[in-house]
């Protein structure tokens, strides 16, 4: 009887989860590498307090546009990507994405949500993609060697002016010790770095709506002006003029840069990797102060035609939680919800409140050709920024650039 | 004198190179349908990894090909917009003149080394060895090592320079062309001069000993015994080494896109770098195929003028 028993208890248990699993839902989302940190400690806490699971993949950076596009031609992309916030209008333009316009206006915190990246998530007045990771541009400076400089390591430079002084006094330590870094030959590091130097003097580089260039200005002009002189005075490090942005980050953590422009990635990367480099944080300024920044990261698209929709929605709304926001915080995005976002970094470094400040009113150009003006080792933006900071003909490198860049945005296939 | 020579190789090509004779016997058919049975698996990789895919390759070049969303077929409108593709035409120079400089690097180190290699000598085996072992490393693993050496500010020769005290101010190798170009010449013939050593050191191997004595008796000093012996006996081991130096350098791309990324400011895009560029960064596939194809033609017709020139002269044969 006890042997019959034990039968039908294991029959019942056996049916009871295989119907457990029929039930239970899986969408796969693609993330690419630089997600590889905080990604799967959202993806685990989502799929522990789930029945519906997520199944990740984590992709090369380089590697995941030509991915997906393969995929997507031969019917095997992913339910949902986390995709660099910039080729957001270009996979909308593309007909790839699913319109998600109603259940993002459904959210109560949608009003809340990173501007940014809800601007470049939206193609023709319709939502195709949502804010998922952040990260802000902001400036960095060694306080060890500003002490070691005579100048306050307390008070990060406020305008061009303190930037270029500050630089100075700290390269004239001498040694290997440098005033300042960027990598001079990385289109996307200097979209996010340089770039805001601009934004916060009032100039642009992209019309609005991204139909026109417009490089023309005198603060790009002021703003390159800026760091030729640095580099004219040696403040910068020979290896900058041809650095793809290998050494972006690298070249700051090594201890000897006194200033660098970064992005709030930097915090955790310092105080994990290079506990021993004590820096501060602060604005991107612009010529006579005020400041702006980049707003970098990811949103979240969807696959045109999954059939797995809830799941990805259910996920999604879990990543909004302020359990999905601080997991993301913790291990290296900045919220992207700006009515938690406090909430979510309360138990972080400080300093990271200066990266979300920055976040909340951070740009991000609009263009279906984004990667072809800007990300591209050959395009316009990158030749021109390393042409103007390191060349002689200033002049006709932004002339040149215009005119690429023009006849780049005038050839896309959809504006 | 020469004439002599002439014959004796005469003599010992003819016996090398004989047609074998064709026997028809009974069961004939039955052994060819196990020859073509025993190449089989490799007919088969052949279509599979070439005739097929250069076949999509032509469907695809045809076409309005985008790396998502709809493709339409467009006729001939990639080729004619290849015709006013300006950059391309400058890469397929830049490609033309780094092919020929490169060569002609390669077989100025790899020649004189194959020589030297050639007979066995105290070490000799040591030396092929540490000759050869570059061109084990890929292409890619060579360029990130060498991307290292080169870095100004972290890497070998600038700051060992630096130091030394040979130089006033670190010197960034890769930010002007002609040093990033040399710099670029240098690891590839470091990477390839071995392997071309050991082709041409075959073809070394292959010249009878006889006729160099013969020459020696005669009195032929070590230039006319090059000029008259080695030289034409080695045409078809150039040919070879020649086509496949060309071809490598025509289809160059990771050296380039690693360690230079087509710059300073482009002025090192090579032909496959375009492609690559047009296909994966502006997402254009279709036009990618495109500029393949031309591509191809272009290699073909090189390899049919290098094996043309490098054929066997009248009479030797």
């Amino acid at each position: 009887m006890r042997n019959l028993i034990a039968k039908l208890a294991l029959a019942t248990a056996v049916l009871g989860s295989g119907l457990g699993v029929a039930a239970a839902d899986t969408a796969n989302i693609w993330v690419r590498a630089d997600g590889s940190n905080f990604m799967p400690r959202i993806v685990d806490a989502y799929n522990k307090a789930h029945k519906d699971q997520i199944k990740l993949d984590i992709i090369p950076n380089a590697e995941i546009i030509p991915k997906y596009g393969a995929a997507a031609a031969g019917g095997t992309a992913p339910d949902a990507l986390s995709l660099d916030l910039i080729y957001t209008p270009s996979f909308a333009a593309a007909g790839q994405l699913e319109d998600i316009t109603d259940w993002a206006k459904s959210l109560p915190y949608f009003a809340s949500l990173s501007p940014a990246h809800v601007k470049t998530g939206t193609y023709k007045d319709h939502i195709y993609g949502l804010p998922f990771s952040a990260d802000a541009s902001v400036l960095i400076w060694n306080k060890k060697l500003f002490k070691q400089a005579g100048l306050d390591p307390e008070k990060g430079p406020t305008n061009w002016a303190e930037i270029a002084a500050d630089a100075e006094k700290v390269n004239a330590l001498g040694g290997n010790i440098k005033g300042f870094y960027f990598s001079g030959n990385c289109g996307g590091c200097n979209i996010f770095t340089f770039m805001p130097l601009i934004w916060a003097s009032g100039g642009d580089i992209l019309s609005e709506d991204g139909s026109k260039a417009t490089l023309d200005s005198p603060q790009l002009r002021g703003a390159i002006d800026l760091y030729r002189s640095m580099v004219k005075k040696d403040l910068v490090p020979a290896g900058a003029q041809t650095d793809t942005g290998a050494n972006f980050f690298a070249a700051f953590a090594a201890g000897n840069i006194g200033i660098s422009p970064s992005g709030a990635f930097a915090i955790g990367a310092l105080n994990t990797q290079y506990p021993n480099v004590d820096y501060g944080v602060t604005f991107l300024p612009g010529k006579d102060g005020g400041w702006s920044s980049f707003a970098g990261g990811d949103n979240f698209v969807v696959t045109k035609g999954t059939k797995k929709l809830a799941v990805v929605k259910e996920f999604l709304d879990f990543a909004y939680s302020l359990e999905g926001q601080t997991i993301l915080a913790k291990y290296g995005s900045l919220p992207v919800r700006g009515d938690i976002a406090k909430d979510a970094l309360r138990e972080l470094d400080p300093r990271y409140q200066i990266a979300a400040e920055a976040m909340a009113k951070g740009k991000t150009p609009y263009s279906v050709v984004f990667n072809d003006l800007i990300n591209s080792a050959n395009g316009p933006w990158t030749q021109m920024v390393n042409e103007v900071f390191f060349g002689d003909d200033v002049d006709g490198a932004i002339a040149n650039a215009q005119e690429t860049m023009q006849s780049i945005i005038d050839q896309a296939p959809q504006k | 004198m020469r004439r002599k020579y002439r014959q004796a190789m005469t003599t010992i090509t003819a016996t090398t190179t004989a047609p074998p004779r064709v026997r028809k016997l009974v069961g004939a058919g039955r052994r060819q349908w196990i020859g073509l049975l025993y190449v089989a698996p490799a007919v088969a990789l052949v279509m599979v990894f070439f005739v097929i895919p250069l076949g999509m390759t032509a469907w695809m070049s045809l076409h309005n090909w985008p790396l998502m969303g709809e493709h339409a077929f467009i006729g001939l409108d990639n080729y004619w917009a290849i015709l006013r593709d300006t950059r391309f035409w400058n890469a397929l120079k830049f490609t033309g003149y780094y092919t020929v400089i490169v060569t002609i690097a390669i077989f100025a180190i790899a020649f004189p080394l194959a020589i030297f290699i050639e007979k066995p000598r105290p070490f000799t085996n040591l030396y092929r060895t540490f000759f050869f072992m570059p061109a084990v490393v890929g292409f890619a693993s060579a360029s990130l090592l060498w991307s290292w050496l080169l870095n100004v500010d972290s890497g070998l020769f600038s700051p060992a320079a630096y130091d030394l005290g040979l130089i006033d101010k670190k010197f960034n190798l890769l930010a002007t062309f002609q040093p990033a170009f040399w710099s670029i010449i240098a690891m590839v013939v470091w990477k390839v001069a071995g392997f071309t050593m050991i082709i041409l050191m075959t073809g070394l191997q292959s010249i009878p000993q006889d006729l160099q004595e013969a020459a020696v008796i005669d009195g032929a000093g070590p230039f006319a015994r090059f000029r008259a012996i080695t030289l034409p006996l080695m045409r078809r081991t150039l040919a070879l080494a020649l086509i496949l130096s060309v071809a490598g350098s025509i289809l160059a791309f990771d050296q380039f896109y690693i360690i230079l990324r087509g710059g300073p400011r482009n002025q090192t895009l090579t032909a496959v770098y375009w492609i690559f560029n047009q296909s994966f960064v502006s997402f254009k596939l279709g036009y990618g195929a495109a500029l393949s194809m031309v591509l191809l033609v272009i290699l073909v017709a090189l390899s049919l003028i290098q094996l043309w020139l490098l054929r066997k002269p009248e009479g030797l044969d």
